[in-house]
């Protein structure tokens, strides 16, 4: 009884306890839009008591009394305090975007900073760009969407590697940018696209926060996480497609290549090979037979959400995508969980953590090489049959069906890896904040390759008299250790001030272990694995390595403003790698920016015209430490020490290549001038830079030195040494224009732009350092040398197709080429003009890197519907057409159709013939303008109407079609004008570069 | 709860600082590799031996020496496929060599890279001690002298930086020598060499007291030091373990380490070659570089047809002498006798070195590269003919210079001679080039003894004594290193 009654009073006390307060709901609407704002704070003001709207803009919030002032906020837009009056349930609240402050938050290295006050040139692309594109690869979300950011697949087989270059290539070796994913240096290459919130690209001497590592400009990704007082979100992404080539060349068929064969043959005294040309008809079409249509499927799981003192955000995702060469023999496959926690352990103590697995399985074809799939696909006769291997050996060594060659493709990789960070900020007051932090990136990777007994003719190099398996694991580890301290106060509401410093500690380290096994069990990828092979070989089996870089970092940063108008930084870094020895481990990086905000100024204020405008500039230095991998500062004992001692070979050691101890890191000196501008009520948002780079002290690998240090040994070499100096200069643009016409339209515009100028200015100890292969036998036609711009092109300039005798009579004797000329071969230029065509007139002829880039992107919704657009492109990047065999019975590019055949014929493709000419020295013939503009994704979506889904418990469902490369406008004759191997010296040079694939993609996005 | 707060405020605050301590600059030198660097090694007899292999390592690249060498005297032409084949070699022969010398070069580099090797070991000498230590040392000190020694012998002064490595930047601070400085390191190293090392070797082709001790001989008497190169020589002579062997093997495969070798360079044919680093080859590049031009035939293989004895190298030998048919090869007698074909190099005298020409072995491939025939470096004929020039240049002891100078005479089926001062000098110098024809001593003979310019064509005396200074060496010295006298 007692009970009850005890039960009651509590009752009843509740109720008296409700009775006072009441609950208040309502919408949260977008000024501008007047569509329902998602994700809005609502707190009671001076409490914790606080709400976010749903995505319908919907809110409601408890334990209210008369007289409570609610406060609305969103980022971007003006806060609203609103005092709730007698009973006043429903509030309603339209919010209108911050013009002033644009206080989006960007992710600039230890710590953030708010758009509007940014002094360097930063270049943002956040998840709802990535959520556009779905780009299988994080790399492709930046092309044409930053300024600045050149991005070139080294192929467009799945999975394969992807080059960033920030401004241009500033080094003869690395040029890829240092990326850092959550503050801990981290790889694009593995992290799936979906799992990025932003990601933040540093240009200019802002980076100089990195000190030696960020030469090359550095990439911040930020993962996603939670937000506070959310209620549990459910997001899942999924798409399926098809691939196909982009592109396929227009080759001979059959019958016109047994009449150039026939041609070539008779202009060369020999007797014909196809007498009869009419049987022929049109033969195998061998790029038909190795391009297949294949599938591509993607799932993305996401759950976020947080309560008042946690966050949390989980996401797994899945990727299958396989090639469109050989598709039962290539593909890639992603699948990643992430798991991200933040929780406010007291008042002064946040923690956060978050855990990325990803695992990638991928299988690859012979690409890009003398002897490749496509390389032997255009090459093989169109005579051949799909099963005929060239068993006359009427091809050459390298080429063979290319069809047989997939057939006995077989490898596998697959990659496992953790990477995650751990970080706790202490906040002891306010003003101040400590973070300690770790990141860490755990990887474990095993390769295996099987190389079965196969003939493919007569003297093939790919023939294989007995079976070997190769097989690797490799551990790639790091991490990174922060620890840092800021303090951040406004003095006199005027003088607002932002201190950092604090320490890093980097440490990558990692071993790798090859083995190769002999005589696999019955020739077979089954029973391809050591543990089954018998066989042994007197060489060695077997090999490894082992690497330990650290890198320990001290700096200081300081951030200053006067009333929000006059923005002052500067940092210093100082760094200590273990590439250099000891005496020159340590390096030194200042850097200092400034900005000035003229519409904070009375006379720009009141501009109906002008929201929104800035100066800004900065200057600094920053280094790089890596030029080709290892350390270059000490001797190892890898050189040649082989005698004969009582008549048999005996193995000693020996000095390796030469050591520098002098060997430093590489500098550069960026400066940057910029302008932010914002017109029309923030409708037009334009952004433009001037920069210039000066990399100084390149650290260049084998530099000639005197004999005295014994480089001349077996096994020993040069050095590498600080030795030349390049420049980049250049300017970036880019405009936004978004507008909304009425409810329904809303139209969005951008467009990016950079043009860049690159050049050697000095190299120290040799003319110059050549790179790249063309054809077989011929010298390197890559070249960096003082003068010209970086990787240029080193070949004869020709002046079109001597027409007759006379001329050929009239020029110079082009003999030291080859041979004599003769009517139908090339006339080259006497650049020197001595009177005669040898190496001497060899000249620039080109060079692959684009003179301007740029991007166009467009934006269109109405009603349910939504349309986007990504275009991209490439001016002024040269290649090499390196896909050519030079040999007698290959098939040849339709362009030969245009040939030579008597005066008057062509001016610009030479005469065919089997016997010597000097047609194929590398000249402007093989170099082409590579420009391109490329539609890269376009992209329709349906999002379902509210009224639909309001039943089911799904916020959001949308459904869209895209198309991914869907054309390429070039004239380039070759598959693909963007691909490049990435190297700095020798990119550009095409062996057939596996297209990139045209993707249709049908997906949908689901929220709950 | 405010209270537990504090507490719990404090002990994160203690984890945080904790994470900054440790971290000091010794955290950069506790690196974990397995990698073996230059400075770290040397803690092992293993050690030692190993890295005394990679300076004996060098003496195969000497090839370069011995072949040039001889091309530059008046025993041989240049030869090879046409005027512009080697042209290095070319211009040698017709003594209009410059600066810009590939061969030269090579010459200069990988000597210098035995110098190199040799002071790496030298450097570390006393890091780590154990029994028999100093007889590595001795081969090594050995090693340097005999790098040393061609190296003054074709380029007159040179750097040197005792036992230390050069380091970047000593190209533009050591300077070149004195010749005299240059003999005194290769004199101080040959003589702790033969207090260190015996006779016999431990193993065969390394190195020993007999070696040390000739090549001492030799280096006093380059510098006329008659009464040193006497005391040496005759030491070895009485002492030494060494005899003639029979003259008609003596440059087979047979003969290779036979009696009458005091050092010898070895080279193998088990190892493949290519012509991308000459220097890797363990075997004889010298040999199939001198071969018959693409001969077909018994008894030898083909080569390039370098270094072709002159008629009147042939010539100088009498009937009766039995070292012609083994020194020099007939090719038109030996084609006629045994039906062999061959084709007609550039400069083609038809006589070939056949000391030196590559014999029919089952050497892998590039096969013109690795042929096995070992380099008789210092013969037991050429110690006693170098202590009869020294007895009697010195004017020491003329019988005795006889008594040695017809020792090797007897050998070559010639009688002995009974001349003395001047007249037995020139009879030394004429045995001296018959006995030694074809490998590579001829020019620096002539040169030491004054009488290049008189018998080779195109000499210029106050010149060709020296080759030049590489240019390339001239130039990363930035004037520390001026260039031989009329180059």
């Amino acid at each position: 009884m007692n009970r009850i009654l005890v039960l009651i009073l509590f009752c009843i006390g509740t109720f008296s306890l409700q009775a006072q307060n009441f609950s208040v709901s309502g919408t949260v609407d977008e000024a501008d839009t007047g569509l329902p704002l998602p994700g809005v704070n609502i707190i009671l003001k001076n409490t914790t008591n606080g709400v976010v709207t749903d995505f319908d803009g919907n809110y409601t919030i408890n334990n209210i009394t008369a007289g409570d002032v609610l406060v609305f906020s969103y980022v971007g837009f003006l806060p609203q305090e609103i005092t709730v009056g007698e009973n006043q349930t429903e509030i309603n609240v339209i919010l209108k975007t911050d013009s002033a402050a644009l206080d989006e938050v960007v992710v600039i290295g230890y710590g953030t900073q708010q758009k509007k006050d940014i002094t360097g040139a930063v270049s943002v692309v956040s998840n709802k760009t990535i959520e556009q594109l779905n780009p299988i690869k994080v790399e492709q979300a930046l092309q044409g969407t930053a300024a600045g950011v050149n991005v070139t697949p080294s192929s467009g087989a799945p999975g394969a590697g992807i080059n960033i270059n920030i401004r241009g290539i500033a080094s003869n070796s690395e040029n890829g940018p240092l990326v850092l994913i959550d503050g801990y240096q981290g790889d694009l290459n593995t992290i799936n696209p979906n799992d990025i919130e932003s990601i933040s690209i540093l240009k200019d001497a802002q980076a100089a926060i990195y000190g030696i590592a960020g030469a090359n400009g550095v990439v911040l990704v930020s993962t996603k996480s939670g937000k506070k007082n959310t209620a549990p979100t459910i997001q899942y992404d999924a798409y399926v497609g098809v691939q196909e080539t982009s592109r396929e060349l227009p080759l001979l068929n059959a019958t016109e290549y047994g009449l150039l064969l026939n041609e070539s043959y008779a202009n060369n005294g020999q007797a014909l090979p196809f007498p009869n040309v009419s049987e022929l008809g049109r033969g195998t079409d061998f790029q038909e037979e190795v391009f297949d249509t294949s599938p591509i499927m993607s799932h993305n799981l996401t759950l976020n959400g947080g309560s008042e003192k946690v966050t949390y955000s989980f996401g797994v995702s899945h990727l299958d995508q396989e090639g469109v060469i050989g598709a039962k023999k290539s593909d890639f496959q992603r699948s990643t969980a992430r798991f991200n926690i933040g929780v406010d352990i007291s008042d002064a103590f946040t923690f956060t953590g978050n855990t990325i697995y990803t695992s990638i399985d991928r299988r690859s074809i012979n690409e890009n090489g003398l002897g490749s799939v496509l390389f032997n696909a255009l090459n093989i006769p169109p005579t051949f049959g799909v099963d005929q291997e060239d068993v006359d050996g009427t091809l050459g060594n390298e080429i063979i069906n290319p069809l047989s060659q997939i057939e006995n493709t077989f490898n596998d990789y697959n990659l496992n890896k953790f990477n995650g960070s751990f970080s706790l900020d202490y906040m002891p007051i306010d003003e101040l904040t400590f973070t300690s932090r770790i990141g860490y990136s755990l990887s474990t990777s095993k390769g295996k390759d099987f190389a079965p007994i196969i003939d493919y003719g007569p003297g093939k190099v790919f023939n294989n008299v007995r079976s070997t398996v190769n097989q690797n694991r490799i551990n790639d580890n790091s991490y990174t250790y922060d620890l840092f301290g800021t303090y951040e106060n406004t003095f006199d509401e005027t003088h607002h001030l932002t201190g950092t410093a604090g320490m890093t500690v980097i440490r990558n380290w990692g071993d790798g272990l090859y083995a190769t096994g002999y005589d696999v069990p019955n020739n077979s990828w089954d029973f391809a694995d050591i543990s089954l092979t018998t066989g042994t070989n007197d060489g060695l089996n077997n090999s490894a390595y082992k690497y330990d870089i650290r890198k320990l970092s001290f700096f200081g940063r300081l951030q200053y403003d006067y009333k929000g108008k006059y923005l002052f930084s500067g940092m210093l870094r100082r760094d200590a790698s273990t590439r250099f020895g000891p005496e020159n481990r340590v390096g030194y990086f200042p850097s200092a920016t400034a900005g000035w905000i003229l519409s904070e100024e009375y006379f720009l204020s009141d501009s109906n015209v002008i929201s929104f405008l800035k100066l800004r500039g900065s200057f600094g230095i920053l280094g790089n430490d890596e030029a080709g991998g290892a350390e270059f500062y000490r001797s190892l004992l890898n050189g040649e020490a082989t005698y004969v001692l009582d008549g048999n070979l005996v193995n000693g050691t020996a000095l390796g290549r030469i050591a520098n101890p002098a060997s430093g890191w590489e500098e550069a000196e960026k400066t940057n001038i910029g302008i932010d501008l914002r017109l029309l009520n923030n409708r037009i948002d334009i952004s433009a830079d001037v920069f210039r780079e000066d990399r100084k002290d390149l650290l260049v690998a084998g530099i000639p030195v005197s004999g005295i240090f014994g480089g001349g040994a077996p096994g020993s070499g040069a050095p590498t040494i600080n030795a030349g100096t390049t420049r980049n200069e250049g300017l970036e643009f880019a405009i936004n224009y978004k507008e909304n016409f009425g409810d329904d339209i809303r139209v969005g515009v951008g467009y990016n732009a950079t043009f860049l100028r690159n050049e050697v200015t000095e190299v120290n100890g040799t003319e110059f350092l050549p790179g790249g292969q063309f054809g077989v036998g011929q010298p390197q036609p890559a070249r960096f040398q003082e003068g010209f711009p970086i990787g240029y092109f080193y070949g004869y300039e020709t002046d079109g197709i001597f027409q007759n005798q006379a001329e050929v009579d009239a020029h110079p004797s082009q003999e030291t080429l080859g041979a004599a000329a003769s009517p139908g071969d090339i006339r080259y230029v006497d650049t020197n003009g001595d009177g005669v065509i040898n190496v001497d007139d060899r000249t620039n002829i080109g060079d692959p890197i684009p003179t301007a880039t740029m991007g166009l992107n467009l934006n269109f919704s109405y009603k349910n519907f939504d349309f986007t657009a990504y275009t991209y492109a490439s001016l002024g990047n040269d290649m090499v057409r390196n896909y050519e065999r030079n040999q007698p019975n290959v098939n040849r590019h339709a362009y030969y159709l245009e040939r030579w055949t008597g005066p008057g014929t062509s001016n610009e493709v030479p005469r065919v013939t089997t016997g010597a000419t000097s047609n194929v020295a590398f000249s402007d013939f093989y170099v082409e303008d590579a420009s391109y503009a490329r539609i890269q994704n376009v992209q329709i979506g349906y999002s379902l109407p509210e009224t639909f889904l309001e039943k089911t418990g799904i916020n959001r469902l949308r459904i869209y079609t895209s198309v991914q490369n869907l054309y390429t406008f070039t004239n380039y004759k070759g598959f693909d004008p963007s691909a490049s191997t990435g190297e700095a010296i020798g990119g550009g040079i095409d062996y057939g570069f596996y297209p990139v694939p045209r993707i249709f993609l049908a997906g949908l996005n689901l929220n709950f | 709860m405010k209270r537990y707060n504090n507490i719990f405020n404090k002990m994160l605050l203690l984890l945080l600082l904790a994470f900054s301590f440790g971290c000091t600059e010794d955290y950069l030198d506790e690196t974990e590799e397995y990698t073996i660097d230059s400075e770290n090694y040397f803690n092992s007899e293993e050690d030692y031996y190993n890295a005394m292999i990679g300076v004996y390592d060098i003496l195969q690249s000497t090839y370069v020496n011995v072949l040039l060498g001889e091309i530059a005297s008046d025993n041989t032409l240049s030869g090879g496929e046409s005027a512009n084949d080697v042209i290095g070699f070319q211009q040698v022969d017709e003594m209009t060599h410059t600066p810009v010398n590939d061969n030269l070069d090579d010459v200069w580099d990988w000597n210098f890279a035995g110098v190199q090797r040799a002071n790496y070991v030298l450097e570390f000498q006393d890091k780590t001690d154990f029994e028999g230590r100093e007889m590595i040392i001795a081969e090594v000190r050995f090693l340097r002298a005999y790098f040393t020694f061609e190296l003054v012998k074709w380029f007159g002064p040179i750097p040197i930086k005792g036992d230390e490595r050069f380091v970047l930047g000593d190209e533009n601070s050591v300077p070149r020598a004195s010749t005299e400085e240059v003999y005194a390191q290769i004199e101080s190293d040959l003589q702790f060499a033969i207090e260190n090392l015996n006779y016999t070797a431990p193993e065969t082709g390394r190195a020993t007291k007999g070696a040390a001790m000739a090549l001492l001989g030799k280096a006093h008497l380059y510098q006329e030091e008659f009464d040193e190169a006497a005391n040496v020589l005759t030491d070895l002579i009485e002492n030494g373990p060494y005899a003639l062997a029979d003259f008609d093997t003596l440059f087979l495969q047979e003969g290779e380490n036979n009696e009458e070798s005091v050092f010898e360079v070895q080279y193998t044919g088990e190892e493949g070659a290519g012509f991308d680093c000459l220097p890797c080859s363990e075997g004889n590049v010298a040999v199939g570089f001198q071969g018959i031009r693409n001969y077909s035939g018994p008894v030898f293989e083909p080569g390039f047809s370098f270094n072709v004895p002159t008629q009147e190298a042939y010539d100088m030998f009498t009937e009766d002498d039995i070292r012609r048919e083994p020194s020099i090869l007939d090719i038109e007698a030996w084609a006629a006798e045994t039906g062999a074909t061959y084709a007609e190099g550039y400069k083609h005298t038809g006589y070939f070195n056949r000391k030196y020409l590559p014999r029919e072995n089952d050497n892998v491939g590039d096969a013109n590269l690795t042929q096995p025939n070992n380099y008789r470096s210092i013969r037991y004929a050429d110690v006693l003919l170098m202590a009869a020039e020294a007895l009697n240049r010195g004017g020491i002891d003329d019988s005795e210079a006889r008594t040695y100078l017809n020792e090797v005479r007897e050998r070559a089926g010639l009688d002995g001679v009974d001349a003395a001062g001047n007249a037995l000098t020139e009879i030394i110098y004429e045995e001296r080039r018959k006995e030694l024809v074809g490998e590579g001593h001829r020019f620096f003979d002539l040169v030491r003894t004054g009488r290049a310019a008189d018998n080779i064509e195109g000499f210029t005396a106050g010149k060709n004594e020296l080759f030049p200074i590489p240019l390339e060496e001239i130039e990363f010295s930035q004037g520390n290193w001026e260039q031989n006298p009329g180059y």
